[in-house]
């Protein structure tokens, strides 16, 4: 989901609570649009929305007796260039070049440790992202079973058209 | 059957004048304040007079604050509320600093200037800004303020008391393309640094012959990719 123009999220588990969150993110950044007229920090948005799940949710009215169940990886595009973020439920992060989250994830970042090159095109990460996934899920890859997004350097949602280039090249 | 709807003007009620208050909570501490933004400079200058109705109170305050590594704050007007202003920006950049690691830009601490300024919408800081720096490309920057907030970023400006005097100076010798006009020009002066600073000696010199509330001593203070530079040079005193 977009967080902002140049940051966008993916999330795992209860993606329910998930929403919640990206709804701070998208608060807290255009907030920051308006006090300050500038987009907001990559590693500082990734902060607000984990203030929020280490709170439980804000305020005394809205706050949960649980924590969020979801872990989120957050992609955007800053002063410092591209970078992504991984966060979990108990309000850590970690900055990663790559990483996966979710049921199949150990396989995933076992395959994302060996074939991950800091000098790969963007191209060659798709590729690499959607023969990872392919790896792990049980079904096979098509356009109406997979979601891609990209920020370079704003967040574009890809059309079914641009998946079903990647799944071409697999 | 015609039907008029003409409002009835037939009664009139006697104007009620408003009660003069006996007590206001402002003053107007008087003062100049000039910025001119250069390719990669920027000069910020204001005396150092506060006077309150026809007296002198000081005759070295300092009207420049600087805020951040790169932007610097000249105010006139009610010293007070300036004063209170400058520590209320302060404390938002010390948070910003340590919430985003890292300092505000001059065009960050300009909005968050403007929103300071407006979030008093009912009961002003009666202070008349101009924020000068460098932004993030390096070139110089000059925004300058209404006491509500409303703002414009500019290749040079005045406020206070002798901006009737030093303005038409200004755009007399600095005039840029209107801000308005498309497509958009560079709003920076091709001044060299010395020159710019000249002409501010030169314009509060001028001021300080016709307004009273204009004088003693300037202080202009210089920002390059150095860092920040302050001169003083001495105005008539009377």
């Amino acid at each position: 989901m977009e967080i902002d123009e140049h940051i966008g999220c993916a999330m795992s588990g209860l993606t329910a609570d998930a929403r919640t969150l990206v709804e701070h993110g998208r608060v807290e950044t255009q907030n920051h649009r308006f006090s300050y007229n500038e987009p907001m920090s990559v590693e500082s948005t990734t902060q607000a929305l984990c203030d929020l799940a280490l709170r439980f949710g804000e305020g005394d009215e809205e706050s949960m007796s649980r924590p969020f169940g979801v872990s989120l990886l957050i992609a955007g595009h800053d002063d410092n260039g591209p970078c992504l973020y991984h966060t979990d439920p108990s309000g850590t992060f970690w900055q990663c070049n790559a990483k996966a989250i979710g049921s199949g994830s150990e396989g995933a970042d076992t395959a994302l440790q060996e074939h991950y090159d800091l000098n790969m095109t963007l191209e060659e990460a798709e590729t690499l992202a959607l023969s990872t996934l392919k790896q792990v899920m049980e079904e096979k890859v098509t356009s109406s079973n997979v979601d891609i997004a990209k920020v370079a350097p704003t967040y574009h949602l890809y059309t079914p058209q641009e998946v079903e280039a990647v799944i071409q090249r697999l | 059957m015609s039907m008029v709807f003409a409002p009835c003007l037939t009664e009139t009620t006697a104007p009620t004048t408003h009660a003069q208050p006996a007590w206001s909570p402002y003053d107007n501490n008087g003062g100049t304040c000039v910025a001119i933004a250069g390719e990669d400079y920027c000069v910020i200058a204001a005396d150092t007079r506060m006077s309150t109705g026809f007296s002198i109170l000081i005759r070295n305050y300092s009207k420049i604050h600087q805020i951040t590594e790169k932007s610097v704050l000249a105010s006139s007007g009610f010293q007070a509320d300036i004063r209170a202003l400058q520590k209320n920006l302060d404390a938002r950049h010390q948070i910003y600093q340590h919430q985003h690691n890292k300092q505000m830009s001059c065009p960050a601490m300009a909005q968050l200037l403007s929103n300071t300024l407006y979030y008093k919408r009912f009961f002003p800081y009666y202070a008349f800004n101009v924020l000068g720096g460098l932004d993030n490309e390096g070139r110089g920057c000059v925004y300058s303020y209404d006491a509500v907030g409303s703002y414009e970023r500019s290749g040079y400006s005045s406020q206070g008391t002798g901006m009737q005097l030093i303005m038409p100076v200004l755009d007399n010798q600095l005039k840029s393309a209107s801000p308005l006009v498309l497509p958009l020009q560079k709003s920076t002066t091709p001044l060299s640094e010395f020159e710019a600073v000249d002409l501010v000696k030169d314009t509060f010199a001028s001021a300080a012959e016709r307004d009273i509330y204009t004088g003693d001593a300037v202080e202009i203070v210089i920002i390059n990719r150095e860092g920040v530079r302050r001169e003083l040079m001495d105005l008539k005193r009377d």
